[in-house]
């Protein structure tokens, strides 16, 4: 498996990557619901009209893989950290590789029903 | 039974793994250990966070009652506080990573230099523990202007 293989300093230039991309992304999510009245901008009408934009819906898609990846690596650190063993660092990337897949799936089949792609 | 604890305890040291109990122990805590502490706990709570939103906003799929019934769970006093706690631990947890990238990039770090009494490491100097409050102090910034947001008009 590719990340299996890859060094943990090219593994850690993604986390931050990741993590800065994120923070951009993010900011234009949340600027999406404050151009208008908060309540206003979670009715349903409004957030429907926000999936069938498509730049909103890529940067939906974006959102989520940058997040997945960064916070299921966060979480892989953190459990690395607490015990070191070749078996136990395998064991622990293919499980959140499994989980971030997972919510990556999950969280793309709620973008491509409600866009409508 | 106390003393198996006590070896297995003495065990775990000696070989140097601690585990959580050693992630946890206060005991060493400086403004460095605590913004280590903090950043993994912003982050687990954080992508916990992030799992629940990306689950709760599905129910946009089943249409408008499914996403009205959600909504009238998350919209709702203890919504908006956690939902205020989410925004103070992610902007600590942003700029305090912002900080340890430019630390592990090297920058902020100040000159390496002759180790003199008290021996006080140039590494933990001033720039990093006010990196670290700037970061506390933004998320209370970041808390109080999302609280204006979700308890004001409309909100």
């Amino acid at each position: 498996m590719a990340l299996l293989r890859l060094r943990e300093s090219q593994i850690t230039k993604i986390h931050y990557l990741t993590g800065i991309l994120s923070l951009f992304a993010v900011a234009i999510h949340i600027i999406f619901r404050l151009i208008m009245p908060f309540g206003q901008s979670l009715s349903y009408e409004n957030v429907v009209a926000n999936y069938q934009n498509i730049f909103y819906v890529i940067l939906l898609e974006s959102i989520l893989v940058l997040i997945s990846i960064h916070g299921f690596n966060g979480l892989r650190i953190i459990l690395i950290e607490l015990k070191q063993s070749h078996r136990w660092e395998s064991t622990i990337t293919i499980l959140v590789l499994i989980a971030m897949v997972g919510v990556i799936a999950y969280g793309t089949r709620t973008i491509v029903i409600a866009s409508g792609l | 039974m106390g003393t198996v604890s006590n070896n297995k305890e003495n065990n775990n040291i000696n070989s140097g793994r601690e585990g959580v109990r050693g992630w946890l122990n206060p005991t060493r805590y400086g403004w460095e250990r605590v913004s280590y502490w903090l950043q993994r706990l912003t982050g687990l709570f954080l992508l916990v966070y992030f799992v629940g939103h990306v689950y709760e906003t599905s129910s946009i799929t089943n249409g408008i009652d499914a996403w009205n019934s959600m909504l009238e769970l998350t919209q709702t006093i203890g919504g908006h506080i956690f939902l205020i706690l989410v925004i103070g631990t992610s902007t600590f947890h942003t700029v305090n990573g912002i900080r340890l990238i430019f630390t592990e990039s090297g920058k902020g770090l100040g000159k390496p230099g002759r180790p003199d009494y008290p021996y006080n490491p140039s590494s933990l100097n001033y720039i990093q523990k006010s990196g670290i409050w700037v970061a506390l102090l933004l998320a209370c910034i970041a808390m109080l202007y999302g609280g204006m947001v979700l308890f004001g008009e409309g909100g």
